[in-house]
C-alpha cells in the first residue's frame, strides 16, 4: 500500500478486507459483507444485516386483522403474494374457517405466476453478477409477460393483493384464462432457450460449474431451504411436505439436482419453471366452480398457530397469535433468506473474490424481507449495544426534535 | 508554413481534437451495438461527448492518502501516450504523420502507457477496490501484452519491416487475415484485453470491485482516462485493420474496415460471460501465446521453403 500521509499508520501484517455493501453495485439491497482476502482468494467472510429493518411485525400488532394483510404483503417486493397468503391461511386457521376451493385454486395460481416472476428475475440478476448481461436483459424482457398477466388478473404488477381474509378478490374469466395460457406458452418456449444457455454455454459454465458446492450433508446441517437445498439433493418443498391452499388437489413434482454447485442451482430454478408452467395449466384445466369468499368475523378467537408455505426462495414461516380481539397479538415472520444466509459465509471461504457476488446471489437473497432487528455497533470500540424498546423510543423522539 | 501544417496535423486533424472526437464516436457505436444486441435502446449519438464534457467541468476530488502529483499527472500521461501513438499509425487511411524504423514497437509501448497509468493510478490510492483493480489491471497487462505484440509482429515478419507505414503499404496487396488467421484473432482479442472490454473486464468488474482502479477518480482525471480509452480503441482497430485486412488506403477504406471490426468486437462483448482474472491469464498463456507461436513457426518454415 502506498502511504504518503504521515499521520496514517503503516499497516501491520493484517488481513486485507474487501467490504461489499451496504452500498455497492453488486447489491441492490443493503447488507454488509466483509471478505478477508489473500490475493484473490477469500479466507474469511462475515455478514452484517439489519439495514432495512422496518418494524413490520410491530406494525401489524397495532393494526386490525384486515389491515395487517396489506402490511405483510409489503414485506417483500418480489414475492408479495406468498406473504399475504400465509397470513390469510394462518388467520383463517385461527378463525376456524376455510376459503372455498375456487379461492384456494386461484391463490395457488397467482402464487405460481409469482414464482415465474421471481425465478426469472433471479436468473437475470445472477447472470448480471457473472457479467453476462445478455441473459440479464433477455430474461427481464420476458419477465414482463408474466407481470402483465398478474396485472391482468389482480390489477397490480407488484403488490397484487389478490387475497382477502376468507378468500380471494379476483376471479379468472375465460378471457384471462386464454391470456394466461398464451403467456405461459410463450414463456415455456423462452425458458427452454434459457435452460439451453444455462446448461451448454461454455463461458457461462466456467463461472458456475464447481463453484460454491454444497454437499447434501452440509445442506441438511445448515438447514437451508428452497431451491438452494433442492440443488444439493435435499427434496424439501412445503408444497409437497405440508400441502396448503390447492396443492392437495394439484400435486407438485419436486425438482432436485445432486451436484450442489451454482450450476445446479441454475438448473433447479429453470427446471422448476417448467413444473410451474405445468401446474398453471393443470389449475386452469380443473378450476373448481363456486364462491370466492367466505365470511370471517372481525374478532378472531384467542389462540396461536403457525403456517408454512413454499415461497419462490424456500420455506416461509408465520407464527400468528390472537388474544381474541380485533388486532393480532403477535405476528412472527421468518423469510427463507435467513436460513440460507449462513451457507453463503460457509461456502465463501476458499473461493475467488470474483465468485462472491455469484455465491451470494445463488441463494436468491432478499434483505429487506429478512431484516428483523438492528444491532447498534460502535465502529471504534466494536462494542455492540442492544437497545430496549423504551430507549429506542426515547432516541426516536429526540431525533425528531 | 511547415511548422503550421505540422502543428495543425497534431492538434486538429487528423490527430488531437479530431481523434478525440472519433474516439468518442466509436465508443458510442460500440455501446449502441451492444445495447441493440441486448434488446435495449442504447445511448444517443452524443452521449459520450456529453459524458466527457460534464466530467471535465466537474470537481476533481483528491482522495486522502494519495500522492497528489502522481494522481493528477497519470491521466495526462495515459491520454498523451495514446495520442502520440496515433502519429505513427495510418489514421483514417492517411499516411502516418511521422515514422522511423521500428516505430511499431514504440507504438505498442505508447499504447501500453494507458494500462500502466491505470494500474499505477489504482495502486496510488488507499481504496481497497482500487488496489484489487490495480492488481488485476497489471496482471491482465502481463497476460495479453506478449501475445498481442507477437500477433502484430507476424505481418511485420513477412513485410520485412518494423515500420507501420511500410507494413500498411505492403498489406494492401496481401490480406494477412487469409495467411495468418490465428494472428488476426489473437490481435483482435488482445485489443479487447487491452481496452478491458467484456469478457476481459475483470479489472473493472462492477459487481465485485465497483470500478476497479478507477474507483477513486472523478472529474477531469476520469474524463482523460475515458478519452484515452476511446483514442486507443480507434488506434487499435486501425492497427489490426492495417495489418490484417489489406491495409488502409483512404478514409472510406478506414471507416468500412474498422466499423466491421468494431461490430465483431461488440458481438463478442454481448455474447460472453466475464472471465475471472485467473481464467484470463490461463486463456492467454495456455492458448493465446501458444497459438500465435505456432503461427510463427508455420510462417518461418513457409518463408524458408519459398525463399
Amino acid at each position: 500500500m502506498a502511504t504518503h500521509n504521515p499521520t496514517q499508520k503503516a499497516p501491520e501484517r493484517e488481513t486485507f478486507k474487501i467490504p461489499i455493501g451496504p452500498q455497492h453495485p453488486a447489491l441492490k439491497e443493503p447488507g454488509h459483507f466483509e471478505f478477508a482476502v489473500d490475493g484473490e482468494t477469500v479466507t474469511d467472510a462475515t455478514v452484517r444485516l439489519g439495514y432495512v429493518h422496518r418494524g413490520i411485525e410491530k406494525g401489524v400488532e397495532s393494526r386490525t386483522w384486515i389491515q395487517g394483510q396489506y402490511l405483510v404483503e409489503r414485506v417483500c417486493g418480489i414475492c408479495s403474494h406468498v406473504h399475504a397468503t400465509t397470513y390469510c391461511l394462518a388467520v383463517e386457521k385461527l378463525a376456524g374457517v376455510e376459503a372455498p376451493p375456487r379461492a384456494q385454486a386461484i391463490r395457488s395460481l397467482v402464487a405460481e405466476l409469482e414464482r415465474i416472476h421471481s425465478h426469472m428475475l433471479w436468473l437475470g440478476v445472477a447472470a448480471h453478477e457473472a457479467g453476462f448481461d445478455m441473459l440479464f436483459m433477455y430474461s427481464w424482457r420476458d419477465r414482463e409477460t408474466v407481470m402483465n398477466l398478474l396485472e391482468g388478473i389482480t390489477g397490480n404488477r407488484v403488490n397484487y393483493s389478490a387475497n382477502i381474509l376468507g378468500g380471494v378478490k379476483c376471479d379468472i374469466t375465460p378471457e384471462q384464462d386464454a391470456a394466461i395460457r398464451a403467456g405461459v406458452d410463450y414463456l415455456e418456449e423462452r425458458t427452454r432457450h434459457y435452460l439451453d444457455v444455462v446448461q451448454n454455454d461454455t463461458m457461462f459454465m466456467r463461472r458456475t460449474k464447481n463453484v460454491g458446492t454444497m454437499t447434501r450433508e452440509q445442506a441438511e446441517q445448515m438447514g437451508v431451504v428452497g431451491p438452494t437445498a433442492r440443488a444439493s439433493g435435499v427434496p424439501r418443498d412445503i408444497r409437497v411436505d405440508a400441502p396448503y391452499a390447492a396443492y392437495k388437489d394439484f400435486p407438485v413434482n419436486v425438482i432436485t439436482e445432486t451436484a450442489g454447485d451454482l450450476h445446479a442451482r441454475f438448473v433447479v430454478r429453470v427446471n422448476e419453471l417448467f413444473e410451474t408452467f405445468r401446474l398453471i395449466r393443470a389449475i386452469l384445466d380443473h378450476l373448481p366452480e363456486g364462491d370466492l369468499q367466505t365470511r370471517v368475523k372481525r374478532k378472531i378467537p384467542a389462540g396461536e398457530t403457525i403456517m408454512r408455505i413454499e415461497a419462490p426462495r424456500g420455506e416461509l414461516f408465520y407464527y400468528v397469535k390472537s388474544a381474541g380481539g380485533e388486532t393480532p397479538d403477535r405476528v412472527k415472520i421468518r423469510t427463507p433468506t435467513l436460513p440460507n444466509m449462513a451457507s453463503v459465509l460457509e461456502l465463501a471461504v476458499g473461493h475467488q473474490l470474483a465468485d462472491m457476488p455469484m455465491i451470494l446471489t445463488g441463494i436468491d437473497p432478499c434483505f429487506s424481507c429478512n431484516d428483523r432487528m438492528i444491532t447498534v455497533r460502535d465502529t471504534h470500540s466494536n462494542q455492540r449495544d442492544v437497545w430496549t424498546w423504551d430507549q429506542l423510543r426515547k432516541y426516536g423522539m429526540n431525533a425528531a426534535q | 508554413m511547415n511548422t503550421l501544417v505540422a502543428f495543425l496535423t497534431m492538434v486538429i486533424f487528423p490527430g488531437g481534437l479530431f481523434l478525440l472526437f472519433v474516439g468518442m464516436m466509436y465508443e458510442w457505436l460500440d455501446r449502441k451495438l451492444v445495447a441493440r444486441f441486448q434488446n435495449r435502446i442504447g445511448p444517443r449519438w452524443f452521449q459520450p461527448i456529453a459524458d466527457n464534457v460534464k466530467l471535465l467541468a466537474k470537481e476533481e476530488v483528491l482522495p486522502e492518502g494519495v500522492h497528489p502529483q502522481l494522481f493528477y499527472v497519470l491521466p495526462v500521461i495515459a491520454l498523451s501516450g495514446a495520442l502520440t501513438a496515433a502519429l505513427y499509425v495510418p489514421m483514417f487511411g492517411f499516411e502516418p504523420a511521422t515514422s522511423f524504423n521500428g516505430d511499431l514497437i514504440a507504438t505498442i509501448y505508447l499504447l501500453s502507457l494507458l494500462t500502466l497509468s491505470m494500474g499505477l493510478a489504482g495502486a496510488n490510492t488507499l481504496d481497497r477496490y482500487s488496489l484489487v483493480g490495480a492488481t488485476r489491471t497489471l496482471t491482465q497487462l502481463f497476460s495479453y501484452e506478449a501475445p498481442f505484440l507477437l500477433a502484430l509482429l507476424g505481418p511485420a515478419l513477412i513485410a520485412e519491416s518494423w515500420q507501420i507505414g511500410e507494413i500498411n503499404d505492403y498489406a494492401r496487396d496481401h490480406w494477412f487475415i487469409l495467411t495468418q488467421p490465428i494472428g488476426f484473432v489473437v490481435a483482435l482479442i488482445g485489443l479487447m484485453g487491452k481496452l478491458e472490454l467484456p469478457p476481459f473486464d475483470a479489472p473493472e468488474a462492477e459487481t465485485e470491485i465497483v470500478a476497479g482502479a478507477m474507483t477513486e477518480y472523478s472529474g477531469r482525471g476520469l474524463a482523460l482516462f475515458h478519452l484515452g480509452k476511446g483514442v486507443e480503441l480507434v488506434i487499435g482497430l486501425s492497427l489490426v485493420a492495417a495489418f490484417y485486412l489489406g491495409g488502409l488506403a483512404n478514409p472510406i477504406d478506414f471507416v468500412v474496415k474498422t466499423v466491421l471490426l468494431l461490430g465483431f468486437l461488440a458481438s463478442v462483448q454481448a455474447l460472453m460471460t466475464r472471465l475471472r482474472i485467473d481464467q484470463t491469464v490461463g486463456l492467454w498463456w495456455r492458448y493465446g501465446a501458444l497459438l500465435v507461436l505456432t503461427q510463427y513457426l508455420v510462417v518461418i518454415i513457409v518463408e524458408g521453403t519459398i525463399a
